[in-house]
């Protein structure tokens, strides 16, 4: 196999895949059991009542108008990876071309309808997209990779690169499975407070943590410190953070019980 | 009048170590990160086996078998990423340019596969800025393919030539710069960097309504002191409630954290 035919496999397998899965994500609504995705539905909701078109009609109609297109778009990816299969080079390059064209036409459009909604955002996201489609298609097609064969015989340093990337991976592996092994309890242990001032204590929440972990921290608390009472839960925002190091900051607010002395 | 030096190694060849010094680093601090695990002193890096953890638990996946095997071939596509770049660049110090020609190819279509398994993920969960992320990186992995390959044919081009005057100019001007810059910052922390830790005054805006706006060095220590220093301040007070202004409400860039404390008097 040439350079040139797997880099454009590379590229096709990514763009069907890119589009197949969009397509799954509209055909499964909402989160169900292995599949979360992402609930376009809500958001064309929330954006056609942005405009004053409350009517779930018009969201209905655009997000299912969308959805057409990008399974045809799909139609025709997997048709161009077909047809690269059976090495039928013509084939490949015009279902290419459709694909990427309505591919940059559906990005046209969300772009559109990005302005239109005033999500700016997501217009640079959906700016990159189109931008990351042509250059695929020019990388596809006149990025004039040269057809250089790949030489199958294993050479002294091929034997290297196998063993130290199989060592590597085997470290990598051991060290995965070992901090599993040891932080996994973190996703359900309770978190335990720091007095930081007089009655307010800290909670420095592990990346593991969830709400789970929230729940078991202040039943935990309130077991082991009978004599308080928690007044206010304080969630520290972003800005408390030492940047990547920490999840989440909880603050609890307590006073003491009148009736606890007595 | 300018003066020309010759050069050891011309622009496109540079272009090519650069290339291939970028993702052999790249992978290496990647695989580091999965090696090392969790934050430590002079490394933070990112926690890969909870963000794995909580996406397959939020499909219904939640033994850590799952999250470790995903994170364990995702290790095993970025190692022998690294190895393959790493013989590349090894083989173009060599000035092996054939061999480093394959074992770039090897590590760009590695990493075109990493990114692109990593975008089923990045679907399959619904995190649509990670897809982006990882749509972004494989196509700077395809275009730094594609330079790569054009700068072999460049390679045998002219010797760039480096006029002294312009050299002397340029450096002469970009140390002085260098010193204003330092000055300013090293001026700035000698200033400023007792904010960090400091307790910041709470200014009374309304009855039993303070505000207390932080510095763009605050953390949650200055939020514990200026805690502290407020229980002080107003002994008859108990905090009832806090309220951060969220950041629609705030002057843009302008502000940092703004809070305000609501208190009622103590029984």
């Amino acid at each position: 196999m040439t350079e040139r035919a797997l880099l454009r496999t590379a590229i096709l397998i990514f763009w069907t895949l890119f589009w197949g899965l969009s397509v799954v994500d509209k055909v499964i609504p909402d989160v169900q059991f292995l599949w979360v995705g992402k609930d376009f539905f809500a958001l064309f909701i929330k954006f056609f009542a942005s405009l004053g078109l409350k009517d779930p009609l018009f969201a209905t109609i655009a997000l299912a108008g969308v959805s057409g297109l990008e399974a045809i778009n799909f139609s025709f990816y997997l048709t161009a990876l077909l047809s690269l299969r059976k090495a039928q080079e013509d084939a490949t390059d015009r279902w290419f071309f459709r694909a990427i064209f309505t591919s940059v036409i559906l990005f046209g459009l969300f772009s559109i309808a990005d302005q239109v909604f005033g999500d700016r955002f997501q217009l640079l996201e959906h700016g990159i997209f189109w931008l990351i489609l042509m250059a695929s298609w020019v990388a596809f097609k006149h990025g004039a990779l040269p057809s250089q064969n790949i030489a199958r015989k294993m050479t002294r340093m091929g034997r290297m690169v196998l063993i130290s990337g199989s060592l590597l991976t085997l470290m990598t592996a051991v060290s995965i499975w070992r901090f599993s092994d040891t932080t996994f309890e973190l996703a359900s242990s309770p978190v335990i407070g720091e007095e930081v001032t007089d009655g307010v204590y800290k909670f420095d929440f592990p990346f593991l943590a969830d709400k789970r972990v929230w729940e078991a921290t202040v039943n935990a608390f309130k077991q082991n410190h009978p004599e308080l009472h928690i007044r206010y839960i304080y969630t520290g925002p972003s800005e408390l953070n030492s940047k990547k190091k920490t999840h989440l900051l909880l603050y609890v607010f307590t006073e003491a019980k009148t009736d606890h002395a007595l | 009048m300018s003066v020309t030096m010759n050069s050891k190694h011309n622009t496109p060849q540079l272009v090519r170590h650069a290339i291939l010094a970028y993702w052999t680093i790249f992978w290496l601090f990647n695989l580091a990160d999965k090696l090392i695990g969790g934050a430590h002193f002079l490394w933070v890096g990112r926690d890969r086996f909870a963000q794995f953890q909580k996406y397959f638990e939020s499909v219904g996946l939640d033994s850590p078998d799952v999250a470790n095997s995903a994170l364990a071939f995702a290790g095993a596509l970025e190692a022998f990423a690294l190895v393959c770049f790493a013989a590349a660049w090894f083989s173009e110090m060599q000035s092996d340019r054939v061999t480093a020609r394959k074992w770039s190819f090897y590590g760009t279509l590695l990493t075109l596969g990493t990114f692109t398994f990593f975008s089923i993920g990045d679907h399959w969960f619904g995190d649509r800025f990670e897809l982006l992320e990882h749509t972004l990186f494989w196509f700077i992995s395809l275009a730094s393919w594609l330079i790569f390959v054009r700068m072999e044919v460049a390679v045998d081009g002219d010797t760039p030539s480096k006029p002294r005057l312009q050299i002397g100019l340029t450096a002469a001007v970009a140390s002085i710069l260098v010193l204003i810059t330092a000055t300013a910052i090293f001026k700035h922390n000698t200033s400023d960097f007792h904010l960090r830790s400091d307790a910041v005054t709470a200014e009374p805006v309304g009855d039993h309504l303070y505000k207390v706006a932080f510095p763009f060095l605050g953390g949650s220590t200055v939020f514990e002191n200026t805690l502290t220093e407020f229980k002080a301040e107003h002994p008859q007070e108990a905090i009832q409630h806090i309220y951060t202004v969220p950041k629609p409400l705030r002057l843009k860039k302008a502000d940092a954290l703004i809070f305000y404390i609501i208190t009622e008097d103590k029984p």
